[in-house]
């Protein structure tokens, strides 16, 4: 048996289970329901990771159309990013089994949950960008039921608004594969880039331009400044999560898709030292900087979370930005950080709404003393994105600020590594009172009456092995670090 | 000399003398003298016809064998014998649609005063048709002018007595210019006979004297043949003349006495001044610039008009100026269009006056547009009638004024000047004026109307089986303007033959 | 085959539809089945016609001057010829239920089914003339329609629809007439017929005349500012909507410009001249502003049709880029744009059908009841806005190829219009999506609970057509292979 066939059954298995979960009425029953759901999660990390570690392998789905093809590759980047996806959507999976008991329709929930794990697997494993579009796409509609679960006003109009801005980035890039079609040697991602530098020569300056809006365009996924206001709507309307998810995977699929378009289709080389990359990198500080800012005004607790997304996958951006081998291991570092420690952070404040129902940041004092250990793995996750050493945020961002020192580009070398170093203060201040005022609430506290309020262990145990994961990534980096740089070194 | 040459001469008389004789017969022998005139005249005319296509040319024929300036002259060649057929067929097809509704609207103690006129406006267009002469030209113009008023006048009420004595006025302001147009062709020229006269042009010309008196005199028998065929803008006279007389008369009126003017000044044009002289002369871009506005005009003012039978009348101001505007062209091409233009606007708007009066009639006699609602359910062959003149005039292929537009438009492409972009525009223009009135009518005589209101305004319904003659008549009318629109190619032909044997 | 088919696949339907009304059907049923099998067996002769490949020309009346009604088969034909052939005897299969409570039918179908001979007389018609004769007439048998209902508003409606489509016939004309005078013969051949010789300086006229000839065919292709009777025409039964305004009529005009362009004056003749800017610019603002009126419209056919103005626009876009793959393009979206748009109106008017009610905000949570139904609209809208996968996505890559390759500046702004009226797409479907699946929480279902999917008649036609549009997006090799060489010239 052809062993690139397993690619079909990782990708292909949880979309018809899921598209079964909704349409058999058999899956009303809630035990039957979890069940079929943990097993489908669980058969589907084990073909992702079979996949995952097999040899690098191709497969040509379906030819719909002359240069149109479903075709899937399997390389460093896809891998990580399958096992990322993996990991995360497993634990938030089991996390989703007692949360959604207190929201309704859950069949609808667990259905579409599967299916969009199948199509992040799909674009983990895209091996050209028609498949990647045509996956991206699939992505935006499946997840959209996920922001609209709640049926409330405020969620059908967030869904909206993450639609049209997921569809308008979604068509920029879709003019830049129209272009690509043309100028580039092949669609198919290449280390480097494939342009085709007899067709392109006499049309640079169109192609910049394309170029541009493709980066525009898959930074509207990422929170990228000025299409990043749909984020901080969509993002915690969901249940949480679905919010961890959309933040901590979601949102990186729009990263990888920048990735996949500079460093596999345009190549770093066309890009660099012109406006685009300035304009980029001007774009991404200022995210960085604006998201760190609006989140540390921000009162409610999951919005809080989301504009913190916001920033941080700037961080990447940035990183991405530079063009510069050190930038870009930093920024594939802080794409799995980031993702274990905001999934961590959103399962937390779920914990939190499960258990009391308080969704603003000034309710929350002395919960430490209520829910310990959710609490303890929210800061340990927090530490981690501030960046306090050991913890793994402190890693990518070291690797960001050498990069960007590095990188010799006038202003930005050094403008870089303040605005993070700003920017992660902004961090702290947003993310540890939580943490202080959980743990030390002040005199005024009135301890009789504290109730124990810590949630089930389906739901503990993915938070703490979030949390650890993303202290240990800190401690241990080495492998990791050896693996991206081996992705790297192809690109650039 | 060939037997069937004598025709001309013969189908004056004949249509003359059956007129005299009938003003001693009761109506009911008129009308069938009357019917038999025609057709007699109508299949001479036939016969004509083939001869000459077979034969070729033209030829004249002296009356009485005197020689000009004494004798007086016919000249007919295939053109004529056309002409003449059609006008025959059409009187022929109007005066039966209109009989039943003729008893009803004229006393019947004037019903052969009613078959004299028109005895007597048959012989006169046959005349104009045929004539060489000048001066014969002018007295049957006169004999014209005086049948058709009576035509007007014989419904006596109110508005048709204006309407006679407006087109009296106007009528004899005509003959009067075309009068003094020909006393000083005359003048000039020393003769009447047309073919000498064009040689005594040709001299003028050459020599250069006499210039202005010639485009004065161009100029008033232009004018004169114009306001009798009502131009605009001096078509004040018409909507009423049309809109109010009886059915017959309204379609005799619009699609052969008009145009038998129209015929005569063709003729004046070719054979008795030269085209090139009138193409030189200024007055060409008069009439095209008149024809335009009367193309644009009379059809905005039929939108507006909420009579049926005006709005047909304001249709027809319209289709003058579509004729006009062929000749303003003041290309072969465009004339050619403009007779054919005769011919289809003739078989047309004849159509629609008599399918109006059947829709008329079956909505308690009244003309308002919104009385007509549902009125093709009531009288279906009118309906049927209506539509297809309506479709017709507005150019839709398989009839015969799209046959017209197109030759309009391609007289206009090839025209080598700046004539030809407005008229395209134009002609796109009033086409589009065209289906608006038309197909608005179209549209409203096809929405069923409330049975209620059916029963208050007394409106009645006509099968066809009580009223064959009738049925039969739009019947012969629609397959005649399919003919003209599917086989428009020999028509065509002879029209060129006709006009190069003019020259 | 026997060229004398092309006469009986026109003149059956028409003819038989004339029957209609006289033949003493004693149930509706039989009446029914008549006419299915009408549509079927005119349906077989076209397609048979078309899988015979090429036939050369065959006069059937002569006028004057070299004019004639003559007939032939080539490419274009065959792809408008077959897509009327497909759609047509679904959507009677929909009317049948659709048309059960609209009163007098019979002249309804009448005139449904003579529409249908009058549009394969435009597929097969060899030259602009015979066109421009079954043009005029498509307007004719098609006004009934739109008066069906014979209230106010229908019959403002038609007359607006008889204006525009007489008026846009006169201006076409204007421009037939400069190809009997300037050109070789009237006859469609592929890269024009235009006699530069007799054209001499002239140039310039001609491009005018073009310009009037593509706004005078434009009408009925909807394209801005000729646009407005399209969503006013709405009025007319959901299977008129459906079938003639957004494929039969409407389609007719924008195969007409594509004759006009690519077989009457040639693209060789106005390929960067200003009037390509002119109709490209005409084609590209009208995409945006029909996307942006549906925004704007909360009736549900009206929105239809806006978008349709919208849709339209692309295949005449990709017509004005002027080059073979734009052709290509432009034929893709015609065939795509036809299963998706009448898979969108029928849904709409089963919708209409089985509730009663017209507007936008009176569908919140029908997906739920109507599940074959909104399943169908959902397929529809998602291929409208372009998701690969689906069949607009096709037609949008092959214009968007055509775009790029022809290396005009404009047509690179075509696309972002094209992407700019995807988003509005997504705005103007999706919301009626979302709406039908998510009605949000306070909605009681209980409001609804009698409404329910219709019957096979009326479901069979979507999920054909549903179907159509996904196996368009996945499999289309096949066909844009053929479109390719129907726009090289091939057939």
């Amino acid at each position: 048996m052809n062993n690139s066939i397993w690619i079909v059954f990782a990708v292909f298995f949880p979309i018809l289970c899921g598209v079964a979960v909704l349409l058999l009425p058999v899956f009303r029953e809630r035990i039957k329901l979890l069940r079929a759901t943990g097993t489908v999660l669980v058969v589907t990390a084990v073909l992702a990771l079979l996949v995952v570690c097999g040899k690098e392998q191709e497969l040509l789905l379906l030819q719909f159309g002359e240069n149109l093809k479903l075709y899937f590759h399997v390389d460093g980047l896809g891998r990580l990013y399958a096992v990322l996806v993996s990991l995360v959507w497993v634990l938030a999976g089991i996390f989703s089994f007692e949360y959604m008991k207190h929201e309704q329709e859950e069949k609808r929930y667990f259905g579409f949950y599967l299916i969009v794990y199948g199509v992040l697997l799909a674009l983990a494993f895209a091996g050209n960008m028609i498949t990647f579009y045509v996956f991206y796409e699939i992505m935006t509609l499946t997840s959209l039921p996920l922001v609209l679960h709640t049926r409330t006003r405020d969620a059908l109009m967030a869904g909206m608004k993450y639609l049209f801005y997921s569809l308008c980035g979604a068509y920029m890039v879709l003019l830049g594969i129209y272009f690509m079609n043309q100028y580039a040697a092949t669609l198919d991602f290449t280390a480097g880039g494939s342009l085709d530098m007899a067709r392109v020569s006499g049309h640079e300056g169109v192609l910049l331009v394309i170029a541009f809006f493709m980066i525009l365009g898959f930074g509207v996924k990422a929170g990228m400044f000025p299409m990043h206001a749909w984020l901080p709507t969509a993002h915690p309307v969901a249940p949480a999560p679905a919010s961890a998810v959309l933040s901590g995977l979601i949102v990186k699929a729009g990263v990888i898709g920048v990735i996949r378009t500079v460093y596999y289709v345009i190549g770093p080389e066309f890009i660099r030292g012109t406006w685009v990359q300035t304009v980029w990198l001007i774009l991404t500080l200022t995210t960085v900087f604006m998201g760190s800012m609006l989140a540390y005004r921000e009162r409610l607790l999951k919005k809080r979370l989301a504009y913190s997304t916001v920033s941080q996958a700037s961080y990447i951006l940035f990183g991405l930005a530079l063009l510069q081998p050190q930038a870009m291991t930093g920024s594939l570092l802080h794409i799995v950080f980031h993702a274990i420690i905001k999934s961590c952070l959103f399962l937390s404040a779920g914990a939190i709404i499960y258990r009391t129902g308080k969704t603003r940041v000034d309710e929350l004092t002395g919960i430490g003393k209520q829910m310990p250990a959710t609490i303890w793995c929210y800061t340990f996750a927090s530490l981690a994105l501030v960046g306090i050493p050991p913890a793994s945020g402190f890693i990518s961002k070291w690797y960001l600020a050498t990069g960007s020192l590095e990188s010799g580009i006038s202003v930005f070398s050094w403008l870089g590594p303040v605005v993070l170093l700003v920017s992660a203060l902004l961090t702290a201040g947003y993310l540890l009172p939580i943490t202080i005022k959980g743990f030390l609430p002040g005199a005024g506290y009135d301890y009789k009456s504290l109730k124990k309020l810590e949630p089930a262990k389906t739901m503990t145990i993915p938070l703490a092995i979030l949390a650890a994961l993303a202290v240990l990534l800190g401690v241990i980096p080495n492998p990791l670090t050896a693996y991206i740089s081996g992705i790297v070194s192809a690109v650039l | 000399m060939a037997f069937v040459q004598n025709v001309p001469f013969f189908s004056i008389m004949i249509s003359m003398f059956s007129g005299i004789v009938s003003s001693v017969l009761p109506g009911k022998a008129a009308k069938w003298l009357n019917t038999a005139a025609i057709t007699v005249i109508g299949v001479m005319s036939a016969c004509l016809l083939g001869y000459m296509i077979d034969v070729g040319g033209s030829y004249t024929f002296m009356m009485g064998h005197f020689p000009a300036p004494w004798g007086n002259e016919i000249r007919a060649g295939a053109l004529e014998a056309a002409m003449a057929l059609a006008f025959c067929v059409v009187m022929l097809l109007s005066m039966l649609g209109g009989r039943k509704k003729l008893d009803d609207e004229v006393e019947k103690s004037k019903h052969n005063i009613y078959y004299i006129l028109t005895d007597l406006l048959l012989s006169s267009l046959l005349a104009l048709i045929y004539t060489n002469d000048l001066f014969t030209a002018y007295v049957f113009v006169e004999i014209n002018t005086i049948s058709a008023c009576g035509l007007i006048m014989i419904r006596q009420n109110g508005r048709t007595i204006e309407a006679a004595v407006r087109y009296m006025i106007m009528s004899l302001l005509g003959s009067g210019l075309l009068l003094m147009g020909i006393c000083m062709l005359y003048d000039l020229t020393g003769h009447l006979l047309m073919s000498n006269i064009k040689e005594q042009v040709a001299s003028i010309m050459e020599t250069g004297t006499y210039r202005i008196p010639l485009s004065i005199t161009i100029g008033l028998i232009t004018v004169g043949l114009s306001i009798k065929s009502a131009l605009f803008p001096f078509h004040s006279w018409l909507p009423d003349a049309y809109g109010y007389s009886t059915v017959s008369s309204a379609a005799m009126l619009s699609s052969l006495v008009s145009k038998g003017y129209i015929f005569l000044l063709i003729k004046i044009f070719y054979r008795v001044i030269g085209f090139d002289i009138i193409c030189e002369s200024k007055i060409i871009n008069v009439l095209f610039v008149f024809g335009l506005c009367g193309m644009i005009f009379g059809s905005v003012s039929a939108i507006m008009e909420k009579d049926v039978r005006r709005m047909i009348a304001f249709s027809s101001v319209a289709q003058i100026g579509y004729i006009y505007m062929g000749f303003g062209l003041g290309t072969t091409e465009g004339v050619v269009a403009s007779i054919f233009h005769i011919l289809a606007h003739s078989a047309t708007k004849s159509l629609l006056f008599i399918s109006a009066i059947g829709l008329t009639d079956v909505s308690a006699g009244s003309r308002s547009f919104f009385a007509l609602t549902g009125a093709g359910y009531r009288n279906k062959i009118a309906g049927v009638g209506f539509t297809v003149g309506s479709l017709s005039m507005v150019g839709i292929p398989v009839f015969a004024g799209f046959v017209s537009k197109i030759l309009f438009a391609e007289a206009a492409v090839l025209h080598p000047n700046i004539k030809m972009l407005p008229t395209l525009i134009v002609l796109a223009i009033s086409t589009i004026l065209n289906a608006i009135y038309f197909m608005k009518t179209v549209i409203r005589i096809y929405v069923p109307e409330k049975k209620s209101v059916i029963a208050e305004k007394g409106y009645t319904t006509v099968t066809m089986s009580r009223q064959k003659l009738y049925t039969v008549t739009i019947i012969l009318f629609v397959l005649l303007n399919m003919t003209l629109g599917m086989m428009s190619e020999p028509i065509l032909h002879i029209i060129q033959t006709g006009l190069s044997n003019f020259a | 085959m026997s060229k004398y088919w092309i006469l009986a696949a026109i003149l059956l339907p028409v003819i038989g539809g004339a029957l209609t009304p006289l033949l003493p059907f004693k149930k509706r049923s039989q009446m029914m089945i008549y006419l299915e099998f009408l549509m079927l067996a005119t349906s077989a002769i076209v397609l048979s016609l078309v899988a015979h490949g090429p036939m050369e020309i065959f006069e059937v009346i002569y006028f004057v001057r070299g004019l004639s009604i003559s007939f032939k088969i080539d490419g274009m034909t065959m792809v408008f010829a077959s897509l009327v052939a497909v759609l047509w005897p679904l959507a009677m299969l929909y009317s049948f239920e659709y048309m059960e409570h609209e009163g007098h039918e019979k002249i309804f179908f009448m005139f449904y089914s003579m529409t249908y001979g009058v549009t394969l007389g435009i597929a097969f018609a060899s030259d602009m003339l015979s066109m421009y004769f079954f043009y005029e007439l498509l307007t004719l048998v098609t006004v009934p329609l739109v008066m069906h209902t014979l209230k106010r508003e229908a019959i403002l409606a038609s007359r607006k629809y008889l204006y525009y489509s007489l008026g846009g016939a006169a201006f076409a004309l204007v421009g037939l007439v400069f190809l009997l005078v300037y050109g070789d013969s009237l006859e469609f051949v592929m890269g024009g017929v235009l006699n530069l010789e007799k054209i001499g300086d002239k140039t310039n006229t001609l491009l005018l005349v073009y310009l009037l000839a593509f706004m005078g065919f434009g009408v009925k292709a909807a394209i801005w500012p000729l646009s407005s009777w399209l969503p006013q025409a709405g009025v007319a039964p959901t299977p008129v909507t459906a079938l003639l305004h957004a494929v039969a009529v409407v389609k007719a005009g924008v195969f007409a410009i594509i004759r006009l362009t690519y077989y009457s004056f040639g693209t060789e003749f106005l390929r960067g001249t200003w009037v390509q800017v002119v109709v490209m610019g005409f084609a590209m603002f009208s995409i945006v502003y029909g996307c942006s009126r549906a925004v704007k419209e909360t009736h549900i056919k009206r929105r239809l049709a806006y978008s349709t103005v919208s849709n339209l626009s692309y295949i005449i876009f990709g017509a004005t880029i002027m080059t073979p793959w734009g052709m290509t393009g432009a034929l893709a979206h015609m065939v795509c744009h036809a299963f998706m748009k009448i898979c969108s109106f029928l849904c709409a008017g089963a919708f209409m059908h089985q509730t009663g009610k017209s507007y936008i905000y009176e569908m919140n949570g029908m997906g739920r009841r109507m599940p074959v139904v909104f399943g169908c609209f959902t397929v529809s809208a998602l291929g409208l806005m372009g998701v690969p996968g689906l069949a607009g996505f096709i037609s949008k890559w092959n214009l968007a190829g055509a775009a790029v390759d022809s290396g005009n500046v404009q047509a690179y702004f075509g696309i972002g219009c094209l992407l700019i009226s995807a988003l509005l797409t997504a705005i103007y479907m999706m919301s009626i999506v979302i709406r039908a699946f998510f009605p949000g929480k306070e909605f009681d279902y209980s409001t609804i609970a009698t409404v329910k999917d219709p019957t096979w008649k009326m479901c069979l036609p979507l999920l054909v057509f549903a179907a159509g549009v996904i196996v368009l997006g996945l499999f289309s090799s096949p066909l844009i292979a053929f479109f390719r060489d129907v726009a090289a010239g091939i057939y």
